[in-house]
């Protein structure tokens, strides 16, 4: 049986648990065994993001320590790989055998969704749904890791599922982490933006792959409209395939 | 031109309750999604086209100070007469002198974001010499005075009533019209008086080609040719990083600058001037000045990182890009140049200090550098000037940040480099963060994080973290299998 490592972003680990167990029970469906080393943290993205780097470095080593020796690693996070995939190898790039290390594990390193269709071929996870979806392209994961086709193959594939198309579903949601909080009323201005192009959407259900964007968005709906769902992918398809039993 | 770069958060506030922008800029983005990948189409090979002009930028960059060296040579042996300036006061100094000993009573401007960075117009009305702007927006801007909205439309944002009361007062229109045809006309009447008695015109430059001594300027109105075919003196000022090796290199850059910048394959008007006007020919200036500005690039130049942003063409694309600039508009970002470009460029060019919230008020959505066709990665210098930022914290004296943040990422450090400090962490926050949640939700504002709950509510941190699910979850599994 294939062994795969879960990488679970830290707003997930502290936020959004279920994600992180939904992640673990979809890959088990999936036939693999995913692993979760107990000695992971956080990716050190908020360090990079607000130039801390020597600070960053050392959480960098630690992940790399940590995930090493994985043959894949699998996040629901597209930032965090994308910090894993190109922010370690710039950081570690005057330490030339950690760069190697961090070179290495770029290659091995995956977002969930990616995994999924690109790495295991699975498109149709045998999932049922019955409404309108609408799907929000997160912003690292489309541009950084240019993953977009992915979720949207799997979502189409859930039976009785009618995806519809949601305007400027490309355009960011404005969490940017601390931007969120340090920009409240332009970031106001844009996740504002985001849920009223999703209620337009006649949707009932939005679906995205990034945590940051989960706060963001469900947080703005959670406040404004609390009648409007937002979900990540992975706990969308894990709650929308039937239960077959034997799962743990 | 007032630099207001550290108003940014008070102006942006301001613009984003202006209805009129708001309404501008939500259909902003479609330039994006529909008309620029239209334009890109028209090339073979759009993917390969915007290679090929990122390595002519990249080229360009690299070699700069080579490639200017040429094209002084060829411009002089056009009979074109070349003025270096290290500063921005040096090129205005130069102006201003050449204008006096002329006896020169006013100017024309052809629209040039280079002599908006000198602020070249405050100098010459100061000493009498009355600037006319002849790019229809930028002579609506300028009247107004008010800084560019928009890199290619500095007035997109201006409502045509006032354009119109403005021209009834300041440009000689004698009805109120609402009108864009007849609002053109009484400016073109206006300002083509100005143009029939002008000895000197001012323009900017797009491209400078090494190989040639050419300078291009990219137009849609004509009246940069009129600031050039008019009067007996021509002076164009360029930036260093305008010069690109070759005319094949000028003709592509030329394509992808229309493209991205208007959605136009050609604009309207191209025009080179390879030196004034010789013997033989009837039209032309008879003195071709070409100011060649440094104003900090050669010291930009000097480090590999922050040279990066010397690749810029100016097109404008990232703005409507950004969905940030199509929330707040261009002046929040109080200088010449906005929105990512401006991000980009303030910073090394006004310094770190004065433009911290232009290197911040980012979302790192990459959707600038996605499109940016001279290959600028905007989020990576962004995250370079932050880190800049972050080191002058170290020194106490010169650091312009406080240390609260530093001692965060220490401690930060410190609990995320070993989980068991990570989960005491946990335990320790939990009850704190907490302490408001109702049925799993905060919605109580947390300082010091109140910008978030300002409209947002967050998720309580869970009760049981995912490391302490995933003991329970499968008590067999360890990080040795």
């Amino acid at each position: 049986m294939k062994t795969v490592s879960m990488f679970i972003p830290c707003t997930v680990d502290l936020f959004l648990p279920d994600i992180g167990e939904a992640t673990y029970q979809l890959l088990k469906r999936l036939g693999v065994n995913p692993v979760y080393h107990e000695e992971q943290t956080c990716c050190g993205q908020p360090a990079i993001n607000a130039g801390y780097i020597k600070q960053a470095k050392e959480v960098a080593k630690h992940f790399i320590e940590v995930f090493g020796e994985d043959g894949a690693i699998v996040s629901p996070s597209g930032s965090c790989v994308c910090t894993v995939k190109f922010h370690y190898p710039e950081l570690l790039c005057d330490e030339p055998a950690w760069l190697a290390r961090a070179e290495d594990l770029a290659g091995r390193t995956y977002e969930l969704s990616q995994y999924i269709v690109d790495v295991l071929g699975v498109s149709d996870l045998g999932a049922f749904y019955t409404g309108k979806i609408a799907y929000h392209e997160s912003c690292h994961i489309l541009r950084g890791l240019g993953v977009s086709e992915q979720p949207k193959k799997l979502i189409t594939n859930v039976k009785g599922a009618d995806f519809v198309a949601m305007k400027f579903s490309e355009i960011c949601c404005g969490f940017g982490g601390e931007f969120a909080n340090n920009y409240p009323d332009i970031s106001e201005a844009m996740v504002k933006e985001k849920c009223e192009n999703y209620i337009q959407s006649g949707a009932d259900l939005l679906l995205l792959c990034e945590p940051g964007c989960l706060l963001n968005i469900g947080g703005y709906l959670s406040r404004n409209h609390p009648d409007k769902k937002v979900m990540h992918l992975a706990q969308f398809l894990n709650d929308a395939i039937p239960f077959r039993g034997k799962e743990n | 031109m007032e630099i207001r770069t550290e108003q940014f958060v008070e102006i942006a506030k301001k613009e984003l309750k202006n209805a009129r922008n708001k309404q501008f800029l939500s259909v902003l983005p479609l330039a994006i999604t529909i008309s620029r990948p239209r334009s890109m189409q028209s090339f073979p090979d759009p993917e390969a086209a915007n290679e090929y002009g990122r390595a002519v930028r990249a080229e360009a960059v690299a070699g700069m100070p080579e490639l200017l060296e040429e094209f002084e040579k060829n411009a002089l042996a056009n009979g074109a007469k070349i003025v270096w300036a290290k500063t921005a006061e040096e090129a205005n100094a130069f102006v201003l002198n050449l204008a006096k000993e002329r006896g020169i009573q006013y100017v024309t401007k052809g629209k040039s974001m280079i002599t908006e960075e000198m602020g070249l117009n405050d100098v010459l009305q100061e000493s009498g010499i009355e600037p006319f702007e002849s790019d229809l927006g930028e002579f609506i801007a300028q009247q107004l005075h008010k800084p560019p909205f928009h890199i290619v439309g500095p007035a997109l944002n201006i409502p045509v009533e006032e354009i119109s009361d403005l021209f009834i007062a300041k440009a000689d229109m004698k009805e109120p019209t609402t009108d864009p045809v007849k609002l053109g006309y009484a400016a073109r009447l206006y300002l083509r008086d100005k143009f029939h008695h002008l000895a000197m015109g001012i323009t900017g430059v797009n491209m400078a080609v090494a190989e040639t001594g050419s300078i291009i300027n990219v137009e849609n109105e004509g009246n940069i040719r009129m600031n050039k075919s008019s009067p007996k003196i021509q002076v164009s000022i360029m930036s260093l990083e305008k010069v690109v090796p070759t005319m094949a290199d000028a003709m592509h850059m030329i394509r992808l600058l229309c493209r991205n910048c208007t959605g136009q394959k050609l604009s309207a008007y191209i025009s080179i001037d390879s030196g004034p006007k010789k013997s033989d020919e009837v039209d032309g200036p008879e003195e071709l000045y070409i100011i060649i500005l440094d104003n900090g690039r050669s010291e930009i130049y000097q480090d590999i990182q922050a040279r990066e942003a010397l690749r810029c063409i100016r097109c404008g694309a990232c703005l409507a890009a950004c969905p940030v600039y199509c929330k707040i508009g261009g002046y929040p970002y109080g200088w010449a140049y906005s929105g990512p470009m401006g991000q980009v460029l303030n910073p090394l060019l006004l310094g770190l200090e004065k433009t911290q919230d232009l290197y911040h008020a980012c979302t790192l959505c990459g959707a600038c550098k996605s499109i940016c066709p001279a290959g600028i990665d905007h989020p990576k210098m962004f995250l370079y000037y932050r880190v800049q930022e972050a080191n002058s914290d170290k020194k106490a004296a010169g650091g312009f940040i406080t240390n609260k943040t530093a001692k965060f990422f220490d401690l930060w450090r410190w609990g995320t480099t070993r989980a068991w400090r990570w989960k005491m962490a946990v335990k320790t926050a939990r009850p704190f963060v907490n302490r408001y949640a109702k049925d799993g939700t905060i919605n109580k504002t947390i300082k010091p994080v109140e910008g978030w709950f300002r409209t947002r509510n967050l998720p309580a941190m869970a009760r049981k973290t995912f490391h302490e699910r995933w003991a329970e979850i499968n008590k067999k599994v360890t990080s040795d299998q």
